[in-house]
């Protein structure tokens, strides 16, 4: 695995920069087609060699966005820098950075060997080391045997090797993957994002992944970026987003939150009295208390909702059972609150359910496990 | 009992692939047959007409052929045809890459560009032929086979490659082109090593379409070509002045020279295919 070795490795330390260098950033992006806006003022900030799962359902600008940095789409407005270097102007072939394609498009009339070397090719490397590097890097991604193949013979699994090795032969500063396993067989998917994950933290180079699936972002992702509507919702580490959701948005696209919508009654200490159709629950205001009489939106996580009711759980509700859903390790409980809304609630142990399809059961949760959403909901 | 077989879905579907199979090969005879019938025709006997009954069988027209003055009639048409068919070919494939790579990026006004491009198919040769004699006339310039029925000539044989082209970007997936860019490859280099290897059967096509199209080609050449005439203006003047079984044997020898041109292509074609198709492992 040597052939791959951190980006910084060879490089004699130098004065300690005083600003940490920024992998990537976009500064306000915007990117309209036609009537349609597909980004719309997008901002990140990438320190060196993060891992970025850019999360959304799809038509929510992520692909868009990974094309702006790529620059295969012109944003019509904002910045692009990679590497501190402006380059929103620059053509793709002059930014410092390979793209995994869904489908990996591969050169179907190269061998496999020639598709790897292409990136070296067009740097103009002398073929006798075009020839050693390709050898190293089939070597270390272990499709050495498939050298002399046309991608049209080779599995999914190996398609997915050469497109890798393809794009990492350069050793770019920015590897953009546009949902890079969505196109593998189910069983093979957990192999290779551990595999994809070992070989980021090995190289040091910052992957910008682009996925509509939270499992993908929240196990491989330093910095998680939720995306809809064009625009980002919220951007943290997997721990934030789950815990707490930002947006009503985050809140139900991030599977398990159960999302309240209600009316602000009254300011308590650092609380807020929020009444719902669901009844009255008490929320814990962290940033800017919302006024009087305003909406506003909160949500619960399912595994933080009791059936056994104590002192410690001022908020309460009954509700309907439903339907019980067995996951191994985690059984949901599926609720009709009494305003028809669905609850979902989490009960960890592989002992048999206390409740049953059919009961009628007292639950409850503590103020600090309520998480108030920022933002007037839609 | 007797009619149980038809009742039987497998025995219909054997019988309908019999008769459309039938049909095919019908058509095709058809098709075939008033070249074999001027096939059969140039084998006649030294003293058979342009009709049947062929009075022996001979290569007789052959000979006469190869020594007769015919042939010498015949050889500078033959060499300005030729020439005149292979630059339309480069130009065909030439224009019709890069106007079908301009429709691919979806400019203002690609559709009233795509009619205009198609109207080179629908309007009669002959009016344009006339026309376009006519208004070189006005502009003063002389009629040559090389130059103004090249450029007649190119408006007829652009639209079939550029249609050809089309439908081969239609199928094209620009994201290997996409991957080479970002791989660092300028727009010139992805198109010389990326999108040209791949769309090349569609090039030799639409350069077959360039070269047969303007080789046969007579009313456009009729008023356009000056003194120095083409092949097929060459035999219809000579289908005028004498009609002959040598005419015949022209004939057939030029399309026997197509098809292993065509065969020739076609073998190309397929060994190209089978270097970029799966292999077994």
């Amino acid at each position: 695995m040597d052939a791959l070795a951190p980006r910084t490795a060879g490089v004699a330390p130098s004065l300690p920069v005083a600003k940490p260098q920024l992998d990537l950033e976009l500064r306000d992006i915007r990117k309209k087609y036609g009537d349609f806006t597909a980004v719309d003022g997008v901002s990140l900030k990438v320190p060196k060699g993060q891992f970025v799962c850019l999360l959304g359902p799809s038509g929510c600008g992520k692909t868009t966005t990974l094309r702006c940095i790529a620059g295969l789409e012109d944003p019509d407005d904002g910045g692009v820098l990679i590497g501190g270097k402006e380059v929103t102007r620059d053509p793709p072939w002059q930014r410092d950075i390979a793209m995994m394609f869904q489908d990996f498009a591969l050169f179907p009339h190269m061998t496999v060997a020639k598709n790897v070397a292409f990136g070296l090719e067009m740097l103009k490397q002398p073929k006798a080391r075009i020839a050693e590097r390709v050898a190293q890097v089939l070597a270390s991604f272990e499709i050495s045997a498939l050298a002399d193949r046309k991608p049209g013979s080779l599995s999914g699994g190996q398609r997915q090797r050469v497109a890798l090795a393809r794009a990492m032969i350069t050793e770019p500063r920015l590897l953009l993957l546009d949902e890079p396993i969505g196109a593998l067989d189910y069983s093979l998917r957990e192999t290779v994002m551990l595999e994809l994950k070992l070989l980021q933290q090995r190289t040091g180079i910052s992957f910008i992944w682009v996925t509509h699936d939270q499992n993908e972002a929240f196990s491989l992702g330093d910095l998680v970026v939720v995306m809809n509507h064009a625009r980002i919702e919220q951007q943290g580490t997997p721990e934030d987003i789950l815990q707490r959701p930002a947006t009503a948005f985050v809140a139900s696209f991030i599977q398990g939150n159960n999302v309240f919508r209600g009316t602000v009654l009254e300011r308590a200490g650092g609380n807020v009295r929020i009444e719902t159709a669901a009844g009255v629950f008490i929320v814990p205001c962290l940033g800017a208390s919302p006024e009087i009489g305003a909406t506003a939106t909160f949500s619960v996580r399912a595994e933080n909702i009791s059936d056994t009711v104590s002192e410690r759980h001022p908020n309460r509700l009954t509700a309907h059972c439903t339907a019980v859903e067995y996951f191994g390790a985690v059984r949901r409980h599926i609720f009709e609150r009494a305003d028809g809304e669905v609850l979902k609630v989490d009960h960890f142990g592989a002992q048999a359910a206390r409740i049953a399809p059919g009961q009628s059961v007292l639950l409850g949760w503590q103020v600090e496990d309520t998480v108030l959403h920022q933002g007037i909901p839609g | 009992m007797k009619f149980a077989l038809l009742g039987d879905w497998k025995f219909r579907s054997a019988l309908t692939g019999w008769g459309l199979g039938t049909l095919t090969v019908v058509f095709l005879v058809y098709q075939w047959m008033p070249i074999l019938t001027l096939g059969l025709l140039s084998f006649a006997g030294p003293t058979g007409g342009t009709t049947f009954p062929m009075n022996g069988v001979s290569l007789h027209w052959y000979e006469e052929l190869w020594k007769a003055t015919v042939m010498n009639d015949f050889k500078p048409p033959l060499v300005r045809s030729s020439l005149l068919a292979a630059a339309c070919a480069i130009t065909t494939v030439v224009l019709s890459v890069m106007s079908a790579q301009a429709m691919r990026g979806k400019f203002r006004g690609n559709d009233w560009f795509f009619y205009l491009m198609l109207l080179g198919i629908m309007a009669p040769g002959i009016l344009v032929g006339f026309g376009f004699a006519i208004l070189m006339r006005l502009l003063d310039v002389e009629l040559a086979w090389n130059t103004t029925t090249f450029l007649v000539q190119v408006s007829w044989t652009l639209p079939f490659g550029f249609l050809t082209m089309l439908a081969v970007f239609n199928r094209f997936d620009s994201r290997v082109e996409e991957a080479a860019l970002t791989l660092g490859a300028s727009r010139l280099t992805t198109f010389r090593r990326i999108t040209l290897p791949l769309i090349m059967p569609g090039v030799i096509g639409a350069g077959l379409f360039g070269f047969s199209l303007s080789y046969d080609e007579y009313p456009r050449s009729m008023f356009t070509t000056g003194p120095d005439q083409t092949l097929p203006l060459a035999v219809m003047a000579q289908l005028d002045r004498q009609l002959t079984p040598e005419i015949y044997a022209i004939g057939t020898t030029t399309t026997v020279f197509s098809l292993i041109a065509v065969l020739l292509c076609t073998s190309a074609l397929w060994a190209m295919r089978r270097s970029t198709a799966p292999r077994k492992a």
